[in-house]
């Protein structure tokens, strides 16, 4: 059986390790543990890209693009959640053009909390949140119509995007809207540099949503996801000693690291 | 204070079912494979994991169900932008004719050539009966069976050049193809073998008489793959494909072309913003790019011998090195995301709102 299917005894250590730390993350917070969030000047700018939306007049889009139901959805919906918020309280128009029919059920019922919180229920508009196409560039081309028929004020694409990237971006240039991009694929982050006005990088994504709302679950995964990747760089660091040592003592091979977290379960007998 | 139940317990029933569905897949991944067989669960697996698309698959259902719906209203109500409505829904039931029609010709056409498969096979289940006797089996006497082969075999045959001479007016095999001469021409061996069949006596199974059924049977199951060629052939120009083929190929997939065709143009102009240089940081990314450019073209080797060697260590070391680390710290978050979603540690952002 190939490692695909199963995991080796290694990473099962590590993920225990994952619950661990956001048991204990939670549990500080809960207890009124206040965690420090370094300034991210893309998640500032969202406040002041909403404002500019009410002087000028202009609607709100926000895309989740190639998103589907999955952790990453999840913390675009944070960031959706803080966004709607302002929009309701600005009683500015929210546009969410969809790609994927079951993040939509989420998607509306995320921006229609948001109304709630703020008490503007009743200017909840489920017409807003668009669904577009889910084949890739008819979502592209139906992106991009809306944005030239809207004249969007500012524009937030936030989730996963592949080669319809450059182009949403572009159709927002070009209609003058203040765009704020965040992507967890590395690919697509240089076009989103080159033509947003301000970019979040990877796992800034996840932390957007936590540094907007400063609610003790948000920073709480924050928190313990930091720690994990403390770790993950001790291992690294770890790893490239061992690999170091290992080229001049071939003998150490079997103590290694790697060879520790990829080892299956029958070194263990089972 | 009823909604307020109705809403705790629905809030309930998702995270009892979020949670027994994460910790099937959860054991299904850390259990070692020995303990995954022992507890049963490699032999249901398969099922469980049909049963999680089945669940999806509903809803196309009511999606579809949506689109009418919402897009009908449009039109019938002439709301704003009711032609973009008409046009998606003339689209969507042409697609869904389409693809109906060419599903039932290839269902009509997979009977067809079953029906002359089975002569071929009937033919041979004769020669194994009198080879060996079937026990426990009643089976017709051996000239009935031989009698009613002829009868279909001959219909099958009359069938088979019916399609054939239907295929040559239609054109669509380019006249009398290399498939129609060839089916022809099993036709014309397998009607000679049916007369023969016919000058017989099938009172008693000679020797003689069930090599002849068993020649038979050969030669139908030969027009059988060539008649199975002809019909595709003839199906790849049929009108419901064309259909099909002028939605598809020709509308659909050159509109996603010509959308993808326009990063050509995007990507030159997103080029012009990035490379004027503001900041050090876009300075060094111009000239980093630059270098890449001219290491990509043998012009970059004309100006330094090196430049390709310079481009690839840039891709190699400094953008690989920030591309593992831009996945590693996505990965790690989106690790604690998936824990915190799979016990529904939800945010106020989510849930407590409801309350």
């Amino acid at each position: 059986m190939s490692g695909l299917e199963h995991i080796t005894p290694g990473i099962l250590v590590i993920l225990a390790i994952a619950g661990i730390l956001l048991y204990r993350e939670l549990k500080r917070v809960q207890g009124g543990y206040h965690h420090f969030i370094r300034r991210i000047p893309g998640v500032d700018a969202v406040e002041g890209a909403v404002g500019r939306c009410a002087e000028l007049g202009r609607p709100v889009v926000f895309t989740t693009a190639l998103t589907d139901i999955g952790p990453v959805l999840y913390a675009c919906l944070g960031v959706l959640h803080a966004v709607a918020r302002k929009v309701a309280q600005y009683k500015l128009k929210l546009i969410v053009p969809q790609y994927s029919p079951e993040a939509m059920a989420l998607v509306e019922d995320t921006v229609r909390e948001a109304y709630r919180d703020v008490g503007r229920s009743s200017s909840f508009d489920p017409d807003g949140i668009k669904f577009l196409s889910n084949e890739q560039f008819a979502f592209a081309s139906g992106y991009m119509g809306l944005m030239h028929r809207e004249k969007a004020g500012a524009a937030f694409m936030f989730g996963s995007f592949a080669a319809e990237a450059l182009v949403l971006a572009e159709a927002g240039q070009q209609v003058g809207a203040r765009q704020v991009a965040a992507s967890v694929s590395p690919e697509q982050v240089a076009f989103f540099i080159c033509t947003c006005d301000y970019t979040l990088i990877g796992e800034e994504l996840f932390g957007a949503s936590a540094y907007l709302s400063r609610e003790p679950v948000q920073v709480a995964t924050l928190a313990s996801q930091d720690r994990l990747k403390l770790i993950f760089v001790g291992l690294i660091v770890v790893g490239v000693v061992c690999a170091t040592l290992q080229s001049w003592y071939p003998g150490l091979a079997s103590c290694m690291p790697h060879t520790l977290l990829s080892a299956d379960w029958s070194s263990l007998g089972w | 204070m009823v909604t307020n139940n109705a809403t705790d317990t629905r809030t309930k029933l998702i995270r009892i079912f979020t949670f027994l569905g994460g910790i099937y897949f959860f054991l299904y991944f850390v259990l070692p494979e020995s303990a995954v067989i022992s507890l049963g669960m490699k032999a249901h697996h398969e099922e469980i994991s049909n049963g999680f698309i089945v669940i999806g698959a509903m809803a196309l259902g009511l999606g579809l169900y949506n689109i009418i719906r919402a897009h009908g209203a449009r039109v019938v109500f002439q709301r704003a932008g009711w032609f973009n409505s008409l046009a998606l829904l003339v689209g969507l039931v042409a697609m869904i004719g389409a693809t109906s029609a060419q599903w039932l010709e290839n269902i009509r056409n997979t009977k067809d050539i079953r029906s002359v498969q089975i002569v071929g096979e009937f033919a041979t289940r004769i020669v194994e009966d009198v080879r060996t006797p079937p026990v426990g089996r009643l089976v017709p006497p051996f000239r009935e069976r031989v009698s009613a082969l002829i009868r279909y075999g001959d219909d099958r045959a009359s069938l088979v050049e019916a399609h054939t001479n239907l295929s040559v007016e239609a054109g669509t095999n380019g006249g009398t193809s290399i498939l129609v001469v060839e089916v022809r021409e099993r036709i014309a061996t397998a009607r000679a073998k049916l007369e023969e069949l016919k000058g017989v006596s099938w009172q008693q199974p000679t020797e003689e008489n069930v090599g002849r059924l068993t020649q038979f049977s050969q030669d139908v199951a030969k027009l059988a793959s060539s008649y199975s060629l002809m019909k595709r052939s003839h199906d790849a120009h049929g009108l419901s494909q064309r259909l099909y083929d002028f939605l598809f190929d020709g509308l659909f997939n050159q509109l996603g072309s010509a959308m993808f065709a326009l990063l050509g143009v995007y990507i030159g102009a997103a080029a012009y913003r990035a490379f004027r240089v503001r900041t050090i940081e876009s300075g060094l990314m111009m000239v980093a790019a630059v270098i890449v450019m001219l290491g990509q073209i043998s012009f970059g080797k004309e100006i330094y011998e090196n430049m390709p060697s310079i481009r690839q260590w840039l891709l190699e070391v400094p953008n690989s090195a920030a591309f593992r680390a831009i996945r590693l710290g996505a990965g790690v978050a989106g690790l604690m995301l998936a824990i915190r979603m799979w016990l529904s540690i939800e945010s106020k952002s989510f849930s407590s709102g409801r309350k």
